[in-house]
């Protein structure tokens, strides 16, 4: 799968995600596009777009789960988070470079760590369910003891409340399948992580209060 | 050169381009917007300017970050553990509304991982993460010289001395009445305003 860069304003056309809400399936092939598509946001025609380079780049690390020395409590997933988070922290000084850096860290521990065995929605309702009974109360309450300690608070009432939309979300999801999804578009908040099902995006985040651009369109899997 | 630099918020730029009268650099006027950092000079004439508020001045030494007690720590590392089992599962189910919550499980991962010490690349936590990667790479294909990269660009900030406490100082221009601020002027400064050179500095007291 590859992705194609429209040279006049920026837009990504990503083959693996399509553009399902304008009749274009994931999984289109740029050349099966149209000859008189344009681009969806500046009216570029097709021949302004050139390919994205590295987009075919296969990232198949082996699978690195043991890390020596005290780093041994972190998964490589757990790692992968450090690192994409430590490039927002870049991105928030306008350092791109290094953060680009942080993100390729990021997507190594991504790929190379190791798939859950046979996962269910059960099971994250499971730890769903652990989070919101034992989880962040008792955290919470490490947070009160003095000095208090507004800033993990904080994160943690964040997610405290994104885990409970989580709860809300997948008890639905069992019910329904994916016709909850049907004719509808699904968001994520790129600060806090709450999930927002409906037409449009809130807008302001019911959690944290960005506005409605902060909001992702999830549209496909890349896989 | 000056202790911060200019940096533009392109959401709230009006393109009144009263940065790019003033810049005595030229580090605001760039093809793609982004001030070149390489030629700011850290004077703060176009954030002043500026009358959509869209510039800031950002230090280039960023504080220590605030410390965590160890119990919260441990408290958020049980959390990141959790949330990333969570992403984990949701990343081996298929369709959108699996996507989504891989997505917004990684997101509270970082926030959380963010307060569990995290929050800032120039912290010493960050960087005993990636010298310990550099020395023990967990595989043979691990980017390792991209960590040794980061740890050579981005400095530790966690010493003894808060930046808040160092002793910052005034220099005044004595031909235009520029007053530059920092802890050092630096040596062959230039007034940005008038040009005048190094030596038409006088230190204020």
């Amino acid at each position: 799968m590859k992705k194609y860069v429209c040279k006049v304003c920026g837009y990504v056309y990503d083959e693996a995600k399509g553009i399902p809400s304008a009749g274009i399936p994931a999984g289109t092939k740029f050349e099966q596009l149209p000859e008189n598509w344009v681009c969806p946001v500046c009216g570029a025609s097709k021949s302004m777009f050139k390919l994205v380079e590295d987009s075919e780049k296969k990232t198949s690390y082996k699978t690195a789960e043991s890390v020596a020395g005290d780093m041994k409590e972190l998964t490589a997933l757990e790692m992968s988070a450090v690192c994409s988070n430590l490039a927002r922290g870049c991105e928030k000084q306008y350092k791109a470079e290094e953060a680009g850096m942080f993100s390729e860290l990021a997507n190594y521990f991504k790929a190379a760590s190791k798939p859950y065995e046979n996962p269910d929605m059960s099971k994250l309702m499971a730890l769903i369910d652990r989070d919101i009974e034992e989880g962040f109360g008792s955290a919470k309450e490490e947070t009160l003891s003095q000095p208090k300690d507004r800033g993990a608070l904080r994160a943690l009432t964040w997610s405290e409340k994104v885990t409970l939309i989580l709860k809300s979300l997948v008890e639905r999801y069992e019910k329904e399948g994916d016709a909850m999804l049907e004719n509808t578009g699904v968001y994520v908040c790129t600060i806090c992580g709450f999930i927002y099902i409906g037409a449009q995006p809130p807008a302001i985040c019911p959690v944290c209060k960005v506005p409605s651009w902060k909001f992702e369109k999830i549209e496909g899997r890349a896989l | 050169m000056g202790d911060k630099y200019a940096v533009r918020n392109i959401r709230l730029c009006t393109k009144d381009c009263l940065c790019l009268y003033v810049c005595p650099t030229g580090a605001a006027d760039t093809e793609n917007s982004i001030i070149d950092i390489s030629k700011c000079i850290g004077c703060g004439i176009c954030s002043q300017a500026c009358p959509s508020g869209a510039i800031s001045m950002v230090p280039k030494e960023l504080p220590p970050q605030q410390k965590h007690s160890e119990k919260v720590t441990a408290a958020l590392n049980a959390l990141l553990s959790s949330k990333s089992e969570q992403e984990n599962i949701a990343s081996g189910l298929s369709g959108i509304f699996a996507y989504a919550v891989e997505k917004s499980c990684r997101i509270q991962a970082e926030d959380i991982a963010r307060e569990a010490g995290y929050m800032l690349p120039q912290s010493h936590i960050a960087h005993e993460f990636l010298r310990k990667l550099v020395n023990n790479p967990p595989s043979e294909d691990f980017p390792k010289e991209t960590a040794e990269k980061i740890l050579q660009m981005i400095p530790e900030n966690d010493s003894d001395v808060l930046p808040g406490e160092k002793t910052i100082k005034k220099w005044k221009c004595s031909v235009c009445g520029y007053v530059y601020e920092g802890e050092k002027l630096p040596e062959g400064f230039v007034c940005p305003v008038c040009k005048a050179p190094y030596e038409k500095f006088t230190e204020q007291k």
